[in-house]
């Protein structure tokens, strides 16, 4: 398939129910931490690795170490689902969600884990609701990463032509806020394309 | 009857202009994808009703919503957004806001709608 097929129409109908997704998933955590969270445009590009590297590089702020998760999910739509926070962002977290000045790093673990699986859950759920499909969810992995290596080899060699679905969470007041990245590649953009076309038929039906 | 739709999403004009017509068929529609598009539109063309989304480049819907209020305070805003946050809710209700509807809007959100604004 050529990548380039995404029309204008398949990415705005993408950001929309991006969109969507986020406003759920941004109710939930701001449940989860009593605090209002402020929502962004979300980001959606077809790319090659190298895009994502250099879109990395100038959305994400300078920090030696990032707290990484990433969790796959996959069906009919399947991709994988990555979720970066700046080590302060992620100190910030379990400080304000165990109420403790020096959380423990395991504490801070345990908090970034708890706060992606809301958010990973939420937004794909919702995500693919809107798409009239399922996914089902793999195990998560948070790790953390130092903050040259933020794209590692596996992933270079996992992708090769990539949508690149990106946006932010910022709860201002807690200082606490994180980048969202949802890549699917390969015979999943077709697919993606196709659940966007009945979409798109059924508004213009 | 003159309608001011207003997101940046074309998918999300549609759809909401798709539902509106079922109910209100002569409708004339104006279309605007930003905040901004929408205060001059409101002052041109003055519609009866406004829907308005939070979250748009240029001008956000909040500040949107500021402005046409101060413009004309009877005005008939209803904010159609995908924050569903309760302080969201709030702060658009406050700001002058008839009511705020979660997106995607179908056809018993927009009956519903229509049932509490006046024509």
């Amino acid at each position: 398939m050529q990548v380039s097929e995404f029309s204008e129409d398949h990415l705005d109908v993408l950001k929309e129910l991006m969109n969507i997704a986020m406003g759920n998933a941004t109710a939930s955590i701001a449940d989860l931490l009593q605090a209002f969270g402020t929502m962004h445009i979300p980001y959606i590009s077809v790319s090659h690795m190298d895009g994502l590297k250099l879109f990395i590089e100038e959305t994400i702020p300078s920090d030696p170490r990032y707290y990484v998760t990433k969790q796959l999910f996959g069906g009919e739509f399947g991709g994988e689902f990555i979720f970066i926070m700046t080590n302060e962002s992620a100190f910030n977290l379990g400080n304000y969600l165990y109420d403790v000045s020096e959380p423990k790093t395991a504490d801070i673990l345990d908090a970034v884990i708890e706060l992606t699986n809301i958010l990973s859950a939420t937004i794909i759920s919702r995500l693919t609701e809107e798409l009239n499909t399922k996914v089902q969810f793999f195990v998560p992995s948070t790790e953390v990463i130092d903050g040259n290596h933020l794209i590692g080899i596996d992933e270079t060699l996992n992708y090769h032509k990539i949508i690149i679905v990106s946006t932010q969470m910022i709860f201002q007041n807690q200082n606490i806020s994180g980048h969202i990245f949802i890549l699917t590649k390969d015979e999943m953009i077709e697919r993606l394309r196709a659940l966007i076309d009945q979409k798109l038929e059924e508004l213009y039906a | 009857m003159k309608v001011l739709v207003v997101d940046d999403s074309k998918l999300a004009r549609l759809s909401l202009i798709k539902v509106l017509k079922e109910f209100e068929p002569s409708a004339e529609i104006f279309e605007g994808e930003n905040g901004a598009v929408a205060v001059e539109l409101f002052k041109s063309e003055r519609p009866r009703v406004v829907f308005l989304d939070l979250t748009m480049p240029v001008m956000d819907g909040y500040e949107a919503l500021k402005i046409i209020m101060e413009i004309d305070p009877k005005a008939q805003v209803v904010v159609v957004s995908a924050d569903i946050q309760t302080q969201a809710q709030e702060f658009v209700l406050q700001l002058g806001a008839k009511m705020m509807v979660p997106k995607p809007i179908n056809s018993e959100k927009m009956l519903a709608v229509l049932q509490q604004l006046v024509f």
